[in-house]
């Protein structure tokens, strides 16, 4: 199936060529694709699926759209 | 507020209060403050009436850091009435990159005060309240009294919740920010109209500690903010950057925003 994938801030350097159409499994979690993309669960601090916080557990769907953040904490 | 000559002691010294008292009737601004303000007094958003509304306006800053510095030097550049501005830290040296109301002598000192002192002499007909003070649950609720916006220029996960919990217990607008590295993010939070904090960022929540980060980022981030509460205290709640969440990516030099959904499962608002 295929999905959209974003990576912001510190996490933009792996972000995909093709992420606006990028190729997953069907039952692929989000956890899942961060292996794919090479990402370790802990770099990884909030994610959104179609603009909805999720846990990393989360079973992505067609057509979604996911977000990838790092910390963005500092004041 | 970035010049690094004058020291806190003679900034004190500044009065510019000569003509208090000079005014053209109440409903009219004192002729210093056309003056002062004449440069935003001339947009179309905000006019003489615009900024009498700013002056009455009220505001919590919480936290005096890198988007504290920037934020509290806008809002009291553009006139707000009322600053109370809390935070609990001393100015430490590793702070100077980018906390621009804190300078070299200002080390070891409590960082309200040094702050104070600049934004007194920057502008003298804010009202400040610097409280030196934690953003915790039993102090929030005071430090809230009578205002009317809550801007985030705090640095921590459990800070930012607090003054999210009491955002929604008290239905203020809660203007977050936040930054690490070249990069940053806000949005602005209204209960009753658009997600809250805790539903976005509900399990790591945007992480703690000491991220490293540019002043450059804190300045871009922080005005954003400011401009932010300044819409809102204008009374421009149309155009605000709620429901959505602006990216700031300093690298790319690209600024995105996505759209955000509530999440009915919030412990806090759902």
């Amino acid at each position: 199936m295929k999905i959209q994938v974003k990576c912001y801030a510190t996490l933009a350097h792996h972000q995909p060529g093709n992420g606006e159409r990028f190729s997953v499994e069907s039952g692929t979690s989000v956890a899942d694709l961060l292996e794919v993309l090479g990402m370790t669960p802990e770099a990884v601090k909030v994610v959104f699926v179609n603009g909805k916080h999720v846990g990393q557990d989360f079973v992505l769907s067609e057509e979604d759209r996911v977000a990838l953040f790092p910390a963005v904490g500092g004041g | 507020m970035t010049s690094p000559h004058p020291g806190p002691k003679s900034v004190r010294t500044v009065d510019t209060d000569s003509d208090k008292g000079k005014t053209d009737g109440k409903s009219m601004l004192r002729q210093k403050d056309r003056e002062r303000y004449q440069r935003q007094i001339g947009l179309p958003e905000i006019g003489e009436q615009g900024q009498k509304r700013l002056g009455r306006s009220r505001v919590l800053l919480a936290g005096l850091g890198g988007l504290g510095s920037v934020l509290a030097a806008s809002l009291c550049a553009a006139g707000v009435g009322f600053l109370r501005i809390a935070d609990r830290d001393r100015v430490e040296l590793s702070n100077l990159n980018r906390q621009i109301l804190h300078w070299t002598a200002d080390i070891g000192r409590e960082k309200t005060v040094s702050a104070g002192e600049k934004l007194a002499a920057f502008n003298p007909e804010v009202v400040l309240e610097p409280r030196q003070i934690a953003i915790a649950e039993d102090t929030v609720q005071e430090l809230l009294r009578d205002c009317q916006i809550i801007v985030d220029g705090t640095d921590n996960l459990e800070s930012r919740r607090v003054l999210n919990r009491a955002s929604l217990k008290t239905g203020l607008p809660f203007i977050h920010g936040g930054i690490n590295g070249f990069n940053g993010m806000l949005s602005t939070f209204i209960p009753g109209r658009t997600p809250c904090f805790e539903c976005l960022f509900s399990e790591f929540g945007g992480g703690s500690g000491c991220p490293s980060v540019l002043g450059a980022t804190a300045g871009i981030v922080g005005s954003l903010q400011s401009l932010e509460a300044l819409k809102y205290l204008l009374g421009m709640h149309a155009e605000l950057l709620t429901g959505r969440l602006l990216i700031v990516q300093g690298r790319s030099m690209t600024f995105r925003k996505i759209r955000l959904e509530p999440n009915p499962a919030c412990p806090e608002c759902g």
